[in-house]
């Protein structure tokens, strides 16, 4: 582990509920997903905190009935929003685990972590899963990896992307490049099939996640893949389709058992586990049965739901899909005919419904299942992460020609949004535009800069603001410039220049209102290190305590020996035995009181003990 | 002064939607910052022309704009080419200063 390959990148696909880490192998000049501790190639992206321990991955998952408010997941749809957002406050009625307004309405996720009160915000949640998947990376590669390319959703807006970035770095990552999910799958696809595509191919992915919902249309010819349109909606994913699973089941339960569960979180995440498995099993099964002993009160709760039963209930969520890719369509200027592939990628991609809607809207085409729809955004985004590293062999030749989702501007008078860059432009991109002041006698300007597709500019992501001042007051209309240029990871700089003086200003739209600074970024690195610490201090604890049990072990069996055991001077045999004796106390008595230095010095103890008097004698 | 995004795009003045195509994307290829991660900047910069070259003649109007502004070259120029969309000079007006 000691070695350090300063070239070597991995790619990450953050998702909602499940993460996945794959590499480019040169050597074998293909991509492995890398599997983790527990021979899965996906790990649930959930954190959870105990008295004892901090957990990450499947380790959290497991326990999230036990211990549903100390458990974290849906970190993803948390960042880069404000608490006041109604989204987030709708989300907050169903997590188990706590939400409060801290400075700057950023929201943050507030848990008992060894019996005090911690908060985190999402970034910090996010990180902790980005640590895991590299954990993963470095044993499965056996080296230290430091580049990253993450993958977020096509439709995350400027606020969330620059949030997942943060993440990356209170992991001590290096993120490389932020890339599109739904483009990562492109690439995966179009390396797959790109040999028998000569001439140009469309090709349209259809990204239906656990937590987000992405479609793009590409255009694939020879090395450029080029994104035409992107459309999508940042909250419908599978986790809503559980839960409107579970609104089901809750009314059900009252209806037919008079009981609410809906207080109790316990019961809640239990259920929810539940109706996961069962949606699970609808994919190819007609029914499935729901089956939770003791679910609430003693009650044993059995049910059962039927695959039209469940498409009723998420109709309407289907129905939203679609309505999505009519626009991504209308965006590309292009007929559905014209789409040459309709590819498949999300774990609820697999659901029958949505694939007998997408046919039809087709018209009846065969979707391509040929890529495995939970891994091949990691693919993808190990891929770009070759492409991007100087010195990696045998990277296939491509290059990616990407777009901005959400169209760019400025706030004109009367809270006009006036679009500088309008949406699914190929980035990177620089634009200068001609404005004029609104009044006479002005001597300065103040640039708004927003992101969205409102007419209204207030109602759009406010990105940031600058004021160009100091001209000669000037008559209404006075020219000055406007520029807007997005460079190859999305980042915006704005500037504005007025002609005659020369005088201009300019932004780079980094540190937004409710972004981390980097002091608290800083902290938050210092933090993560901490608990990197503990959990480590913990593990040496556990072993130490498994270490001293297996002596204490040994030397009681050995004393048990009648003949070995009266050979030793009394004054040994008293020493052995309080040893002993100690050592059981330490293992059955509250750790948490002691220190990992006592647990040490016993172990030595124990094991110079065991040596002088035992070894030989074996 | 003025671009000639006719000579950005190494395309004649009568070339077609194909030829315009693909010049961009041999171009784009060759100027893609991910293409050129030793002299990112030039490249990036070399870019950004090569799209606007490409917006503004695969649009009709934008291109018959831009052409009517190529013979006005002659004369004193016009210096309409570097806004970005090659569209007619546009005012707006922002807020003022609160």
């Amino acid at each position: 582990m000691a070695k350090e390959d300063q070239g070597l990148a991995i790619g990450i696909d953050l998702g909602t509920t499940y993460s996945c880490v794959a590499v480019w192998r040169q050597d074998h000049c293909r991509v492995d997903i890398i599997h983790n501790d527990q021979g899965h190639n996906t790990t649930p992206s959930f954190v959870a905190f105990t008295d004892q321990e901090r957990m990450i991955g499947n380790a959290a998952k497991n326990q999230a009935a036990t211990n549903p408010q100390n458990t974290v997941f849906d970190a993803k749809r948390l960042i880069g929003r404000k608490y006041s957002d109604p989204v987030v406050q709708k989300d907050m009625m169903l997590w188990p685990f706590k939400v409060v307004a801290g400075a700057n309405d950023k929201p943050m996720i507030t848990l008992n972590y060894k019996g005090k009160e911690k908060q985190f915000c999402a970034e910090e949640i996010s990180s902790m899963v980005l640590v895991k998947m590299r954990q993963i990376a470095e044993d499965y590669l056996e080296t230290k990896v430091k580049n990253a390319v993450v993958t977020v959703p096509a439709y995350f807006n400027d606020s969330q992307r620059k949030s997942t970035i943060d993440a990356g770095t209170i992991a001590g990552l290096n993120i490389i490049r932020i890339i599109n999910e739904p483009t990562a799958a492109a690439i995966a696809y179009g390396l797959d099939r790109r040999i028998n595509c000569a001439g140009e191919r469309n090709i349209f992915i259809f990204d239906l996640g656990g937590g987000t919902f992405d479609v793009s249309i590409l255009t694939i010819k020879g090395k450029i893949f080029q994104v035409k349109a992107t459309a999508g909606n940042t909250h419908l994913g599978g986790e809503d389709i559980d839960n409107r699973m579970v609104n089901y089941f809750v009314e059900k339960i009252k209806k037919e058992k008079k009981v609410h569960i809906s207080g109790n979180p316990r019961a809640l995440r239990r259920l929810r586990s539940a109706c996961e498995r069962a949606k699970r099993t609808l994919s190819h099964a007609v029914s499935a049965t729901i089956e939770v002993d003791g679910l609430f009160n003693g009650i044993d709760f059995c049910s059962s739901i039927t695959r039209a039963k469940f498409e009723e209930i998420n109709m309407e969520l289907f129905n939203q899909c679609m309505e999505t890719i009519e626009r991504c369509l209308a965006d590309a200027k292009m007929e559905k005919r014209s789409m040459h592939d309709v590819v498949l990628v999300g774990g609820s991609s697999r659901i029958p419904k949505v694939q007998e809607l997408l046919q039809d809207f087709f018209e009846r085409k065969d979707l391509c299942k040929s890529i495995n729809p939970d891994e091949a955004v990691a693919y993808g985004a190990a891929v770009q992460a070759a492409l991007l590293s100087v010195g990696i062999k045998n990277v296939p030749d491509v290059v990616l020609l990407d777009v901005i989702p959400l169209s760019l501007g400025i706030e004109t008078k009367g809270d006009i949004m006036s679009v500088m860059i309008p949406r699914n432009t190929t980035i990177p991109v620089k634009r200068t535009l001609p404005y004029g002041i609104a009044y006479d006698n002005q001597s300065s300007v103040e640039i708004v800069v927003y992101e969205g597709e409102r007419t209204r500019a207030s109602e759009n992501n406010l990105l940031g603001s600058f004021s160009l001042s100091g001209f000669p007051k000037a008559p209404r209309g006075h020219p000055f410039d406007v520029c807007f240029a997005i460079d190859e990871n999305g980042i915006l700089s704005v500037s504005a220049k007025e002609k005659t003086t020369g005088i201009s200003n300019k932004i780079i739209i980094t540190n937004d209102i409710g972004r981390l600074s980097t002091e608290e970024i800083y902290r938050m690195i210092q933090k993560a290190e901490e608990y990197k610490a503990e959990d480590k201090k913990f593990l040496r604890k556990a072993e130490t305590i498994n270490k001293i049990d297996y002596y204490a072990y040994k030397i009681k069996k050995a004393l048990e020996n009648e003949n070995f055991s009266l050979k030793l001077w009394s004054e040994d045999r008293k020493k052995i035995s309080s040893a002993v004796t100690k050592a059981t106390e330490l293992r059955d008595g509250d750790e948490q009181e002691e220190e990992i230095d006592v647990f040490e010095d016993h172990l030595e103890e124990l094991i110079n003990l065991f040596e002088r008097f035992f070894e030989e004698s074996d | 002064m003025g671009v000639n995004y006719y000579d950005i795009l190494q395309v004649d003045r009568d070339a077609k939607d194909e030829d315009l195509k693909r010049a961009y994307k041999r171009l784009a290829m060759k100027w893609h910052p991910d293409k050129n991660l030793t002299n990112k900047e030039d490249a990036e910069s070399m870019f950004k022309k090569v799209s606007e070259a490409y917006e503004v003649l695969s649009d009709p109007h934008k291109r018959a704009f831009f052409d009517s502004t190529l013979k006005a070259r002659v004369e004193p120029a016009a210096d309409a080419g570097a806004s970005g969309d090659g569209g007619p000079t546009r005012y707006q007006n922002p807020l003022p200063k609160a």
